[in-house]
């Protein structure tokens, strides 16, 4: 049985959306138990209005939680029994396999940091998002390519690098099932020469690393168009790249509703597409992917999106209990392991978030 | 066997052909001449209830009425606990609405796993349909009640509990069966929420007669409403605290038990039986503990005296043989953090509430099927 722990107190709709994604989540997976942390008196309250399974789901009463606004070591700091943080520490004493959270994200990635260990052979945890791509991958028809990190940690060496490569193709290869993910580096351009020197370093690792499935260095153009299943950068960079796909995608909409308005043959044509756009909005349906994995750590952790409502905390939670089964944690260290063994590496570095 | 047995048993076969075919309605004996009256009756619907039974569709209908007693499943749990009711020397009485054309199969079924019983009504939907009341096929109060009502009268109880589920309105007719036995319900009131039911009026009629006759008294201690359908359980509060809602038969267990019918070395065996079953795990057990407990049906209190006398039960031997078990203790500590982890969580308590509006009920209740229809569950 997989014991997912859900942060019940983070998020814009907390708890009610949380409860209630965790509800739904409870009829699915048998084989899981989802322990919601938060406010007994409130998740008490929220329950026996939802339709669950009360043998499958139940409470860890935590007294306060940490607002999305707050900045997180200083909110860490002043509340010890935060819901979050007894969550992270129900997992570290092995009451829980996994952590789902659509909180406070830094706030989530150093309660992580505070009591987990990463897995032997990882340097930094790394943050991992997911961005639809035209090209289409693994067993699943996966359109979505992952990109890591993207805020975890705000540098990276080329250690980190070549471990976040190799946890990466461990996510695609089990949660997209897909076989042998093309993984690829970010840079300024496709050369191995190209970029920071820690990018240059670590594609020297990566082009001999038979773990992995390296197919060198792409450039931001390469993103959207799904080149690459697995995108490797720093936190810094990740960050700044994700948030600029996502404010691009946001001014296609706005230019899309400006076209609607202004003119009546524009209108036709969005109108004439409109079958094919449900079918993107489909596609790129964020709610329906879960949650952004944070790898490295030897627990999963789901982080969820802020907005998360139901569907989404229930898809969240779905993916803890597919990396759970698929036992990414235990890839993830064999391919360490056995790169380790053939070029003796590294010392291990504590996780800092990126501020966002 | 006499020769005056042998005649009384000829004598009686056509009867019984007559109820196999769905000819005849199958009355229960009640108890007999000089048999004392039972002490505590428990009232078993089958399907959903008991049974694992699919009918959201016509296939479902279709698959469950050609299966064989050795493919139907019960709920986990639910065997060991009918098993020690009846060892215990209650009365058992399985009212279930299968057709009567069901009971050769179910009887099967029944004997398969080991459950004695004193009466098992069927529905007669052959009369039915050869009557041309085509409205009696689905409709429940007009069946199960006078059923219940019918089956008191010949075996008088001072206690019962029931035992239905949430696929249907068993919440409704348990209550109203309650509340009439207990002279709560008028003739008057009754004969409206009849009329809400859509029965027929000599159906009405002959509820109406039984309602009178049948011995008053405030009998019923407890409705168990299985959650098959994992209904929200808030929407069973309104039935007071005497009605409650389970996921599963260990928390029905733990409620009999904290009402001094079962013992700790019954709830155990349920819980076994559960185990065995390979669908929950020692987890599942222990936040089933935590879930009535925060829904308030049970105390805090019976939960950690059940620990402390099932692991005295299982020191004596109660699990001998039970070699795939970890340590009991682990198994109380586990019981034990569910309860810790609730902080200092106030339970839910029910406020004194007002006589329950039947009408309004049935008429919900009609809602909802039909609601239920058009998503093509049943």
């Amino acid at each position: 049985m997989h014991r997912i722990v859900v942060d019940a107190m983070g998020g814009d709709h907390a708890p009610d959306e949380i409860v209630q994604g965790a509800a739904e989540a409870s009829l699915g997976l048998t084989g899981a138990e989802i322990i919601l942390v938060g406010d007994a008196a409130a998740l008490g309250r929220l329950l026996p209005r939802m339709r669950h399974d009360g043998a499958r789901v139940r409470v860890h009463h935590a007294p306060t939680w940490i607002d999305m606004d707050e900045k997180p070591a200083e909110a860490l700091a002043a509340k010890p029994e935060a819901s979050i943080l007894v969550a992270a520490d129900l997992v570290a004493r092995g009451e829980g396999d996994a952590l789902v959270s659509a909180g406070n994200t830094g706030a989530s990635i150093m309660a992580c940091a505070r009591s987990w260990k990463l897995v032997p052979g990882v340097t930094r945890a790394a943050l991992a998002a997911v961005y639809p791509t035209e090209l289409r991958r693994g067993e699943k028809d996966d359109p979505f390519s992952l990109i890591l990190d993207v805020g975890a940690t705000i540098d990276a060496t080329a250690d980190d690098l070549v471990s976040f490569a190799i946890m990466g193709s461990a996510y695609a290869k089990i949660v997209s099932k897909n076989r042998s993910p093309r993984v690829a580096l970010l840079s300024n351009g496709t050369e191995a020469n190209k970029g920071p020197a820690a990018v240059v370093a670590a594609h020297a690792q990566l082009v001999e690393a038979s773990e992995i499935n390296f197919i060198g260095n792409v450039e931001g153009l390469d993103i959207p168009r799904g080149v690459a299943d697995v995108i490797v950068t720093s936190g810094f960079v990740g960050n700044v790249v994700l948030k600029m796909l996502e404010g691009v995608s946001e001014t296609v909409v706005r230019l899309a509703r400006y076209a609607h308005k202004e003119r009546l043959a524009w209108r036709l044509g969005l109108l004439a597409l409109g079958s094919a756009i449900d079918q993107l909005k489909v596609l790129t349906d964020w709610q329906q992917y879960g949650g952004a994995p944070l790898l490295g750590f030897q627990h999963p952790f789901i982080k969820a999106h802020g907005r998360s409502n139901a569907r989404a905390v229930t898809n969240a939670i779905k993916l803890a209990h597919k990396t759970l089964a698929g036992g990414l944690n235990a890839e993830i260290g064999r391919a360490l392991a056995e790169l380790d063994a053939r070029n003796g590496r590294r010392k291990q570095i504590p996780t800092e978030p990126a501020r966002s | 066997m006499s020769l005056l047995d042998r005649a009384k048993r000829l004598a009686g076969l056509p009867v019984r052909v007559g109820e196999r075919i769905g000819l005849l309605d199958y009355v229960p004996a009640g108890i007999k001449a000089g048999e004392a009256a039972p002490t505590h009756v428990f009232r078993w619907d089958l399907d959903k209830t008991y049974l694992r039974t699919e009918f959201d569709s016509f296939g479902d209908l279709v698959k469950s009425a050609m299966e064989e007693a050795s493919d139907k499943q019960a709920y986990p749990g639910a065997t060991a606990l009918l098993r020690a009711l009846k060892q215990d020397g209650h009365r058992v009485c399985i009212v279930s609405g299968s057709p009567t054309q069901m009971r050769q199969v179910l009887v099967a079924k029944l004997a398969l796993d080991g459950i004695e019983y004193d009466e098992f009504v069927l529905k007669n939907n052959l009369k039915n349909i050869l009557r041309g009341r085509f409205r009696s096929m689905r409709a429940q109060i007009p069946y199960k009640l006078p059923a219940m009502l019918q089956s008191r009268i010949g075996a008088t109880a001072v206690a019962e509990t029931l035992f239905g589920d949430d696929a249907e309105a068993d919440a409704v007719i348990y209550c109203l069966y309650a509340d009439v036995i207990a002279g709560v319900v008028s003739l008057a009131d009754l004969e409206r929420v009849l009329t809400a039911s859509r029965a027929y009026e000599d159906d009405a009629a002959r509820i109406l007669d039984l309602a009178q006759r049948v011995p008053k008294g405030n009998a019923v201690r407890r409705v168990f409403i299985h959650l098959d359908r994992r209904s929200p359980p808030l929407g069973f509060r309104r039935f007071g605290p005497r009605l409650v809602p389970v996921f599963n038969y260990f928390q029905a267990a733990l409620v009999l038990y904290q009402d001094e019918v079962l013992t700790a070395r019954q709830v155990i065996f349920v819980a076994l039986e559960m185990l065995d079953s390979g669908q929950y795990e020692l987890g599942h057990l222990a936040t089933s503990v935590q879930d009535v407990i925060r829904r308030g049906r049970v105390a805090r209190d019976t939960a950690l005296r059940l620990t402390e006398e099932a692991s005295e039960a299982a020191k004596s031997g109660a699990l001998s043989g039970r070699s795939d078990l970890p340590p009991f203790e682990r198994i109380a500590e586990a019981f034990r953090e569910r309860v810790r982890s609730l902080g200092g969580l106030e339970p839910f308590k029910f406020e004194p509430m007002e006589p329950l509006d039947y009408v309004r009920l049935v008429d919900e209740e009609h809602e909802q099927r039909r609601a239920r229809r058009k998503q093509g569950m049943g």
